[in-house]
């Protein structure tokens, strides 16, 4: 009996391997491989049209550490992910809040808050730079119109206006996943604590604080984790919305990549930066593991 | 502690009436359920009496104040949800605290209270417990902790020993009911379950269909319901009703019904020759002897006693019980009778109004069917 069991079982096992082995292949040439690859060539100094170099040992992360452009695309980039994510996060929950409500139009509206979400980068950019632009933009048109300002706001080429522009675009673009995760949650909420908590006597302002945002808590935790690693290895929106100027104003870790990559040519240092960025990165996500795990557990 | 009257109150939803009209005078202190199938309209009927939905029109008062236009918190109510609604992320302690909390009880009285209501309801080993931490009738105890921990005028209770075995309901049924009398308070109950509106109320508000069909003490409801619903609705197994012939011969009515012809007392003047309807409750069926016969169809042995399923030669069917020793076997042949003092006689269709002038006796005797059949074995 218990010989045939086990035979059952290895028969589910073999199965098992064969149904996950695809995948597994898949995982390490798209994920694992190219890891490794990075971590190799940051130990070298390599000229990217060539893919030749020599090696240099650690010199690529105590030159990164000590050069100033480092710092200053890290400063950058926190500034871009905190800014950007604090805006999404107010927004998304606020927009989710109406749209949790019985208001006209709802089902329409929660479908068109999605729309800058799954709009094309380079499109959204394109939007926004009309918008923004100092001489024929509707921004700078309709500020001089009600007297906020005299002469055209050069947006994207100053600072701290590229900077403000680069968090606002990105607020504007990735608030609609914090919509739909918070507005998924509220839609789980029972609505008897929140009839318990007007017997209580609770009024709106003490409703959202006892009952809604804690039990948004949860959902949050994982919406800013995803969305904190995800802000902050963002590369196309900046790239096309300033380029990291003015300057290096704007440039983050991920434009300074690219740059050394592909504009200075060196694909060792590259790798180093990129091997630096995602040592950051894995804080978060073993702050978001750690995070979900505790849930599952529950 | 407070009375609550609804003064011909009307729900509506869209063009869907969910309550019509209802007139309901609930005294201090007094234990009222309102007890009814799915959609009868009790639950709204306590939920307009808790301010989470608003009268169409007609006024609800509690104590001395129409509180149609005051929200749920100043209305001085606490009530029990089916589903407990406790607070997931609080701790028992800080559910219970919550509405003195919001009221701005200082914190050392909150303490107090909620130490005072733990200890009444054994929860102080639970309190720094969170509710997903507490089995279903913990939680159910610390929902009725919450409400009674601010001393309110009066309490609601919505369904609140459903989502409970039936072993821990019976035991909190007998809570509950020991919990009104030390505090005196007026309660509102809402039940589908007859036996929770029975065994705990000073009065039933039977409702179906959005109106109020009887107010009255269990035991009226029971022996003199008011109308066929009423009589169907309540008592396990239900009463046997018959659909027949009311006829009318020098001043004495007659009911008739395939292969059944009774005299039955005297009638109220509303009472008609023409279609009606004969009920008795299956303890007042005398199963042995008498001038019916019929078959034995189902005999379902519930322990203590047996439920006889009979048909009847007309095709009717009727329920009798006895005490468990006796049982039938089934397709055996039997002679019963009908104790016609507790006999119903109901006016036409599904509400009819019960038409005997006479109260009902209010004693089940099931002793006598015990005679019956010990004397025809003998």
């Amino acid at each position: 009996m218990s010989t045939q069991k086990t035979l059952l079982e290895r028969r589910y096992a073999t199965l098992g391997m064969a149904l996950i082995a695809p995948t597994v292949l898949i995982f390490c040439a798209v994920i694992v491989y190219p890891l490794f690859s990075a971590i190799y060539l940051s130990f070298y100094s390599v000229f990217t049209p060539t893919l030749e170099g020599e090696w240099v040992g650690l010199s690529n992360y105590s030159e990164l550490l000590q050069t100033g452009r480092f710092w200053n695309a890290l400063g950058n980039t926190l500034i871009w992910t905190i800014g950007s994510l604090f805006l999404q996060i107010i927004l998304g929950i606020g927009i989710a809040l109406v749209l949790h409500q019985n208001i006209w139009f709802r089902s329409l509206a929660r479908s068109l808050i999605l729309f800058p979400y799954f709009i094309s980068t380079v499109v959204a950019v394109l939007v926004w730079k009309w918008l923004f632009n100092d001489l024929y933009g509707i921004l700078n048109h309709l500020l001089m119109k009600v007297g906020i300002i005299e002469f055209p706001m050069d947006f994207l080429g100053t600072m701290p206006n590229a900077m403000i522009s680069v968090i606002l675009v990105g607020a504007w673009k990735y608030f609609p996943f914090v919509v739909i995760a918070v507005l998924a949650r509220l839609q789980s909420i029972p609505e008897s604590l929140y009839e318990a908590a007007k017997i209580d006597g609770a009024g709106p302002v003490a409703r959202f604080f006892d009952v809604t945002l804690p039990q948004l808590r949860d959902v949050l935790v994982v919406i800013i984790m995803l969305r904190a690693i995800w802000d902050f290895k963002e590369f196309d929106m900046i790239y096309l919305l300033t380029g990291g100027g003015p300057l290096d104003d704007t440039q983050t870790l991920p434009l300074l990549v690219y740059q050394e990559a592909f504009a200075l040519n060196d694909m060792g240092m590259a790798s180093a930066y990129a091997v630096v960025m995602m040592l950051i990165m894995l804080v978060f996500m073993l702050v978001y593991i750690r995070r979900t795990k505790d849930d599952g557990g529950v | 502690m407070a009375e609550v009257v609804f003064s011909n109150v009307q729900k509506k939803f869209g063009t869907f009436t969910a309550v019509h009209g209802l007139d309901l005078n609930i005294n201090e202190g007094e234990f009222v359920s309102l007890l009814g199938p799915s959609g009868c309209g009790k639950t709204t009927t306590l939920r307009m009496l808790a301010g989470l939905e608003f009268p169409s029109s007609g006024d609800i008062r509690i104590g001395s104040r129409v509180v149609n236009d005051l929200a749920p918190g100043e209305r001085d109510i606490a009530m029990v949800f089916q589903s407990y609604a406790l607070y997931p992320h609080m701790t028992v302690g800080d559910n219970m605290a919550y509405p003195l909390k919001k009221r701005g009880v200082k914190k050392a009285e909150r303490e107090a209270a909620v130490a005072k209501t733990a200890e009444l309801l054994q929860l102080t080993p639970l309190l720094s417990r969170k509710p997903r931490q507490l089995s279903g009738g913990q939680q159910q105890r610390v929902a009725l902790g919450r409400a009674l921990v601010r001393d309110p005028q009066v309490f609601l209770l919505d369904e609140p020993l459903s989502n409970l075995d039936a072993k821990l309901r019976g035991y909190m049924r007998v809570e509950l009911v020991e919990l009104h009398r030390r505090l005196g308070r007026t309660m509102v109950y809402v039940t589908h379950d007859q036996l929770e509106a029975m065994t705990m109320s000073d009065r039933i508000a039977v409702m179906e269909g959005g109106k109020l069909q009887q107010f009255a003490p269990p035991a009226e409801v029971y022996a003199e319901p008011a109308n066929r619903f009423v009589a169907s609705f309540i008592g396990t197994p239900g009463m046997t009703l018959m659909d027949g012939d009311l006829t009318r011969q020098d001043g004495c009515w007659t009911f008739s019904a395939p292969g059944l012809s009774l005299p039955v007392g005297p009638l109220k003047d509303i009472a008609q020759p023409g279609p009606a309807c004969f009920g008795v409750r299956p303890e007042h069926v005398r199963i042995g002897e008498g001038p019916v016969s019929g078959l034995v169809q189902v005999v379902e042995k519930t322990g203590h006693e047996n439920i006889v399923i009979i048909g009847l030669e007309g095709g009717q069917r009727l329920t009798g019980r006895v005490p468990a020793p006796q049982s039938w076997t089934i397709g055996e042949s039997v002679r019963l009778s009908f104790d016609t003092d507790f006999a119903h006689i109901f006016a036409a269709g599904t509400h009819g109004e019960r038409l005997n002038l006479t109260q009902a006796p209010r004693s089940a005797n099931h002793l006598n069917l015990t005679t019956v059949k010990t004397e025809t074995q003998s």
